[in-house]
């Protein structure tokens, strides 16, 4: 006999609760998709299974968008804090009412699509009807939302009398704001390696070049002013040895100097000095230039007589 | 003596090596620039839209430089051969001159390369693509080159699609964010040139659309051209450099 009490109280809570409360919560993919969220779009995965056992063939289930108003203070209620369910087909709030009612409703599919052995997309892209938004069709409008947001969104399966089941709240999804060019910078940040190694590198081959070559000028400059001045001045420039020669008779010659027995010689041992010396005097020691050739210039002077 | 002419004969044997390959590294340096100053296909226009012509300058300059570097090569080995000090003193006044000429085009090379950034294509392709300006034809070259840049090289903006949806551009003017995220040359085509799936492609699934960007495509073959101007040049002037200080040195040892 407890039967009919146990309906009675099911119907009693059945009329009294009709909108169950899914424990599901709308998010963006996570897998990884550029375009998932962009400036007007956003994308959202396909809830699957979530509306078994609580929709009918007939039903169609809805998506709430409502601002977040995530940087309000708690006394100014949210968009999706205010958001009531509508009660009828009539009370959904069309898309071009975004801007005011600051909730739309859209994306009404049938039912089945959410169903777990449904083949579908795994994601549902919200704003990516264009047309519907110039044509202002009263139908639901996927269209572009106009401002970046951040909205919240959830799941409304609605019957023929009114709204059956709804999903929680998701969190809020910003969408992408895009900066002007304007603020690019086309400048290097600072001078390439590359740059810096050729300059420097080149500079100072070139300042090495320079000098080497001034040097070498300036060398050739010096050296032939040295040359006329020993010519035809007097002023004495460089050191220059005077050969001295006294009128004395002439002396005889050291023993060793060219001494022809071998013999001889051995007995005087201080010979080679002198002997050096007088062949200097007179020049005899071979100094005698040939044709032009090539002296590595030890100092300025051998060079440039 | 013997020793000083063995030091003598190989100096000169040094020199007219290094005037040799002075000569033919001139006449290469000749036909790399003409082929940079002629070369004009691939992202050239891209180069042109930045009104930046540096490495024209710097090529137009190596083309004389090479020839010049020949013809004193010939008259270096002239003056060796012949110990001529007056030759010699030709050859290397002539030769410092050329050498400032072409530092002058290496630094301009360099410093070219330097200022390519992928910011400045960057700021170029989000003010100038699909621009729809009747008046200015740079505007078209500009979109045309780089919807043929991003047919072939399967690539899309510079940095990746996603430089279209990080700033607003010309682009973006007259095409919607919603219909396109980024331009439909970045979706994979097929056969006819249409998107393989376009929804794919919006949404950035991978495989439907080109993620890559097209930066390294443009700036490779305008590297090889800055690079083969301004590092070759170098190698030259390093080359020429010693070459010049063998030479100054056999010059002051000469005698009358």
């Amino acid at each position: 006999m407890e039967l009919p009490w146990v309906l009675l109280a099911l119907a009693g809570t059945g009329v009294a609760a009709d909108l169950a409360r899914l424990p599901y919560v709308p998010h963006v993919p996570p897998m990884a998709l550029l375009g998932k969220v962009t400036a007007t779009t956003f994308a959202l995965e396909r809830p699957r299974c979530v509306f078994d056992g609580h929709a009918d063939a007939s039903d169609a289930v809805w998506l709430a968008v409502a601002f977040a108003n995530a940087a309000h203070p708690p006394p100014v209620p949210s968009a999706s804090g205010a958001f009531r369910n509508p009660q009828s087909q009539a009370e959904v709030p069309p898309y071009k009412e975004l801007p005011t009612a600051r909730s739309y409703m859209t994306l009404e599919t049938a039912a089945a699509a959410y169903s777990c052995s449904a083949q579908s997309p795994p994601v549902l892209r919200v704003g990516g009807d264009t047309a519907c938004r110039e044509q202002g069709r009263q139908d639901p409008c996927n269209g572009p939302l106009p401002s970046p947001g951040p909205y919240r969104v959830k799941f409304l399966l609605m019957g023929c009398r009114g709204p059956k089941a709804e999903t929680l709240w998701s969190e809020p999804i910003l969408l992408r704001t895009a900066l002007s060019p304007s603020t690019i910078d086309p400048a290097p940040a600072r001078p390439g390696s590359a740059l810096v190694v050729i300059a420097s590198i080149l500079a100072s081959l070139g300042a090495v070049l320079a000098t080497a070559v001034l040097g070498a000028l300036g060398a050739k400059v010096w050296g032939s002013l040295c040359h006329q001045g020993l010519g035809t001045d007097t002023f004495i420039r460089r050191s220059y040895r005077t050969h001295h020669i006294p009128p004395a008779l002439p002396q005889p010659l050291p023993p060793g100097c060219g001494c022809s027995p071998p013999g001889l010689c051995q007995s005087a041992p201080q010979s080679p000095a002198p002997c050096q010396r007088i062949m200097e005097q007179f020049g005899l020691d071979g100094t005698i230039k040939g044709p032009p050739r090539f002296n590595p210039p030890a100092t300025g002077r051998d060079s440039f007589n | 003596m013997a020793k000083s002419d063995d030091c003598v004969h190989i100096l000169q044997g040094l020199l007219v090596f290094g005037n040799v390959v002075i000569g033919l590294c001139g006449i290469a340096l000749t036909a790399e620039c003409i082929y940079v100053v002629s070369n004009s296909d691939g992202p050239y226009p891209l180069l042109k839209a930045t009104e930046n012509r540096d490495i024209h300058a710097a090529a137009w300059i190596g083309i004389f430089v090479g020839l010049a570097l020949f013809a004193l090569s010939i008259l270096g080995i002239i003056g060796v051969v012949r110990a001529s000090r007056t030759l010699l003193l030709v050859y290397i006044i002539l030769m410092l001159i050329t050498f400032a000429f072409e530092m002058a085009s290496c630094i301009t090379a360099a410093t070219h390369q330097d200022s390519l950034t992928p910011n400045l294509f960057l700021k170029q392709m989000l003010e100038r693509y699909q621009k729809s300006d009747p008046n200015k034809n740079s505007d078209n070259e500009v979109t045309k080159t780089w919807d043929e840049l991003m047919r072939q090289n399967h690539c899309c903006g510079v940095n990746g699609p996603s430089d279209w949806q990080d700033y607003t551009s010309a682009f973006r003017l007259t095409h919607s964010d919603a219909d396109y995220p980024w331009p439909r040359m970045c979706c994979v085509l097929d056969a006819q040139g249409s998107p393989v799936n376009l929804d794919g492609c919006k949404l950035g699934v991978s495989g439907y659309y080109n993620s890559n960007g097209c930066y390294d495509a443009i700036s490779g073959p305008v590297n090889a051209h800055t690079w083969g101007v301004a590092w070759f040049g170098f190698a030259i002037l390093c080359w020429t450099f010693c070459v010049l200080l063998g030479t100054m040195f056999y010059w002051s040892g000469i005698e009358y």
